[in-house]
């Protein structure tokens, strides 16, 4: 549901309480009690329900993440103008919805990973309020990076499948396969988000 | 009108728990930085559960009392 349309669900639910807070009385009648029953129970747990479901979405937009402070080099890293950087080379080429760049790589594609994300983004906050946050550059994974994001999309793809370094050791691919041989840390697609080097590099001015 | 009995009164504190609830939504949903997502969660949610819980109590409460006013039955005599 667009967000207007919940604002203005509960602008109505609102003034329906509003009417049950200064005309109690209206519940003496069946029809009341049944107006009251809506309007105190169903219409809030909806109002809620949307309410959440929308700020979800919401959180998984590439401007949500890039909201914090300490995320803007992050965003910065997705405009480099060179084809080593990962990201930037995802974000740039549109292999990843530009609108939710960070979320679609850095989300847990298993049973509640969504779920699991959110709660990654809840330390955070943690940090960021009640704790000293570390600068940009020293910011670590919880956790190394899984295969399995990359394999998300790439899994079956020709370019991965028949690509000539992925098939010259024929033990290359079951081995990234298997999360065994990390695509990211083993010294192929290192060249991430790199922020140390952000200062030596070109960016590109697209309009993503 | 005022309150005319406790049922009305718990339906009052009920509808104000859930329209400050139902504003931290609203407010929430206007501000669109990561602390609005944990105040609508925690502060709004808390609000509106908080109302709603309050609500079906005193459904419970006026069920009971209700119970307990009925009459037994007419008195001979």
């Amino acid at each position: 549901m667009p967000t207007a349309a919940i604002l203005i669900l509960i602008l109505f639910t609102a003034l329906f309480v509003a009417v049950l807070v200064f005309r109690p009385a209206i519940t003496i009648h069946p029809g009341g009690k049944i107006f009251a029953f809506g309007v105190l129970f169903f219409l809030p747990l909806f109002c809620l329900v949307e309410g959440v479901d929308s700020e979800m979405e919401r959180s998984k937009s590439t401007a949500f993440c890039l909201s914090c402070h300490i995320m803007e080099p992050y965003g910065k890293s997705l405009r480099v103008d060179d084809a080593t950087y990962l990201a930037a080379a995802h974000f740039q080429n549109h292999r990843v919805p530009a609108d939710e760049a960070c979320y679609t790589c850095h989300t847990d594609y298993a049973m509640f990973g969504t779920f699991k994300a959110k709660l990654g983004g809840l330390r955070h906050l943690y940090v960021h309020y009640l704790r000293k946050e570390p600068a940009p550059e020293d910011i670590q994974l919880h956790e190394p990076y899984n295969n399995r994001e990359c394999l998300h999309c790439h899994l079956g793809a020709r370019s991965f499948e028949q690509g000539a370094v992925h098939n010259a050791d024929p033990d290359t691919l079951p081995a990234v396969k298997a999360n065994k041989l990390s695509c990211i840390s083993s010294g192929c697609h290192d060249v991430v988000h790199n922020l140390r080097q952000l200062d030596q590099v070109k960016f590109w001015g697209g309009a993503n | 009108m005022p309150p005319t009995g406790p049922i009305d009164r718990r339906l009052r504190i009920s509808g104000l728990l859930l329209i400050l609830g139902l504003l931290v939504e609203c407010l929430c949903l206007l501000w669109s930085r990561p602390i609005a997502f944990v105040l609508l969660v925690g502060l709004g949610g808390g609000l509106i559960a908080a109302g709603v819980f309050f609500f079906l109590y005193s459904l419970l409460f006026a069920a009971h009392s209700g119970k307990d006013e009925k009459p037994d039955g007419p008195q001979a005599g």
